[in-house]
């Protein structure tokens, strides 16, 4: 069973802020799934390539070209909160 | 006239015939809307005024309903579609709020062509789930049971046209979330082999193995929808550039060809015996028509489960960190610091279950776990892959029921996501491969309700998959409806 420093790293790297009664849930949860994951160990995978999951006749490297997005407004509508057309957040460096 | 059940082909016969206007039938599908989901749940924003006003613009160019292939068609679409200044949820409320800036490029082909897009539906949290049941925005009921569930992820585009609110519906299948619903819903449910339909505005949950497809009545309508919609797409980087075939121009009559049928005896145990019974009555139908019917060897196919759940939740953990309550959708109120408002709008925003694939996810790839979970779970897909492409190399296509149970009560799988997870064991190789898969309703189980019965094609072999799924379509005869719709609506 995953124990509970465990889960609270696995939801910091995730950033992911858990209520007391979600840690015990996911550690239940977590540890279930995990444990039958352990299936695939009884597959000898060797060397075996992974898929390419791409067509072959897809474009993965197309030209990058950079366009303007046609309403840049309409992004910003949808913001949280903005101000001076831009995003809005907390304080990041404290002043001294 | 009443309208709710009509197929695709119906209607363009109608309007060809000038039956019936746009207006008529746009107007009779948003009544039904109106009148009746409150007892399904499936729509989450219908759009009364603008569809009504496409269809009026319609009403004076009857003329194309010759031209046009979808021609006043109703159709609803899954809610992590995006669709030009609709919102998008994605059944989630970490998007509360979210009205899209450009629309997907499915969308855009199908609108294009005469469809008329009435609304977007209910699903699970950004397509996680297999009974609908994971969505911020309630539960769907499945309209042949109302205890029961419609299946998921898609599982509002399913009850939806089941329950005679749109003609067509277009759904996502990262593992089987269009051919498991359409299979407890008594549709025809196609995934489309990988990078045949544009992802180009669909909201990412495993980009590897996420693919647009329809939910339609008939075999004929899915074709007709998916070459409409299919092709490539600059947009996509994995979208392929194979030329799209007519489909429904080779389904013009029904095929006499005898196909060659491949089944796992070994993969479909535990098959509940409706089910079983109903999928070797299948196999008989196929068999009447002159098909062969060979045993074939996936013996990678029981690994796929635990395959797609580190693969697809390590994806997701990548695409969902985009959700951070910093440039759109819901923000905490209580973050005093960027480090807080991120990890609390997060925990706050998302549901249990996509918290759950998140860390799975993390934890598959996080540092002395990669090669043990992530690197190995490719290399089983590189296994399953395989075990498919030589059983093709004996049969035309690959088949097995959609589901390995019909419609279950609401709330019975809820605790244990396992169980959960095992309603996809059918489906969720074919994600994994790449391949086109197709459920066809084959039959009822004791309890009156819908059985799916799965064709596995090979990559891009979606013509014969078509035409294989309309000669079985043929022989079964026409499907009965659900109860919900008795007295409801008539051809």
């Amino acid at each position: 069973m995953l124990n509970r420093e465990e889960v609270l790293k696995i939801a910091k790297l995730a950033r992911l802020t858990l209520t007391e009664e979600e840690i015990g849930f996911y550690q239940k949860q977590l540890t279930r799934v995990l444990g039958h994951i352990q299936d695939l160990n009884q597959v000898p995978t060797g060397t075996t390539a992974f898929v390419q999951h791409i067509p072959s006749d897809a474009e993965p490297f197309r030209k990058d070209d950079a366009e303007p997005f046609p309403s840049p407004l309409d992004l910003m509508k949808n913001a949280p909160s903005v101000e001076n057309n831009s995003f809005l957040l907390p304080t990041i460096v404290e002043h001294s | 006239m009443e309208f709710g059940i009509q197929t695709i082909k119906e209607l363009l016969s109608g309007y060809q015939k000038k039956q019936f206007k746009p207006s008529e039938v746009i107007g009779a599908y948003l009544t039904n809307i109106s009148e009746r989901d409150e007892k399904i749940n499936s729509f989450l924003q219908v759009r009364i005024e603008e569809s009504l006003g496409r269809a009026k613009r319609l009403d004076e160019k009857m003329c194309e309903a010759e031209t046009l292939p979808l021609f006043g068609i109703p159709i609803a679409i899954k809610d992590n579609f995006l669709v030009s200044g609709w919102q998008a949820t994605a059944g989630s409320k970490i998007l509360s709020g979210y009205v899209s800036p450009y629309t997907a490029t499915s969308v855009e082909r199908l609108e294009a062509m005469g469809a008329i897009v009435i609304g977007k539906v209910n699903c699970d949290e950004f397509a996680m789930g297999s009974s609908n049941e994971n969505s911020a925005f309630g539960n769907v009921r499945n309209p042949w049971d109302l205890e029961r569930v419609p299946g998921g992820s898609s599982g509002g585009s399913a009850a939806a046209v089941a329950a005679g609110f749109a003609s067509v519906s277009l759904g996502t299948d990262t593992g089987g979330s269009i051919r498991q619903p359409a299979s407890l819903c008594g549709l025809v449910g196609l995934k489309p082999s990988y990078g045949r339909v544009s992802r180009y505005g669909v909201i990412s949950y495993a980009s590897s193995l996420d693919q647009v497809g329809p939910f339609s009545r008939t075999v004929w309508d899915s074709a007709r929808v998916l070459e409409v919609m299919a092709g490539f797409d600059d947009r996509d980087a994995t979208s392929s550039k194979r030329s799209v075939p007519k489909y429904t121009e080779e389904l013009k009559n029904i095929s006499e060809k005898k196909f060659t049928l491949g089944v796992s005896r070994k993969w479909l145990e535990g098959v509940d015996p409706d089910v079983a019974k109903s999928f070797e009555a299948g196999l008989e139908m196929f068999k009447k028509a002159g098909g062969k019917i060979i045993e074939i060897d996936l013996p990678h196919a029981r690994y796929a489960l635990s395959t797609y759940y580190l693969l697809a939740t390590s994806e997701a953990s990548s695409n969902l960190a985009r959700y951070d309550g910093v440039h759109y959708g819901y923000r905490t109120q209580s973050a005093t610091t960027s480090e807080e408002l991120y990890s609390r709008s997060r925990g706050e925003g998302f549901g249990r279950e996509v918290k759950l694939r998140i860390m799975l996810g993390t934890y598959a790839l996080s540092a002395g776990y990669y090669d043990a979970f992530y690197l190995k779970a490719n290399q089983v897909r590189k296994k399953i892959q395989e075990d498919f492409e030589k059983a093709f190399t004996q049969c035309d296509f690959v088949v097995a029921p959609t589901s390995p149970s019909t419609a279950f009560k609401l709330g019975e799988k809820t605790d244990d996501p396992l169980k959960m997870y095992l309603s996809d064991i059918f489906t969720l190789p074919v994600n994994l491969a790449g391949l086109p898969g197709l459920s066809i309703p084959c039959g009822l189980d004791s309890k009156n309700l819908p059985i799916g019965f799965q064709l596995i094609g090979k990559p891009f072999g979606e013509s014969v998959l078509f035409e294989a799924a309309q000669q079985f379509e043929a022989l079964r005869g026409e499907f009965p409806l659900p109860g919900f719709l008795e007295g409801a609506c008539r051809r």
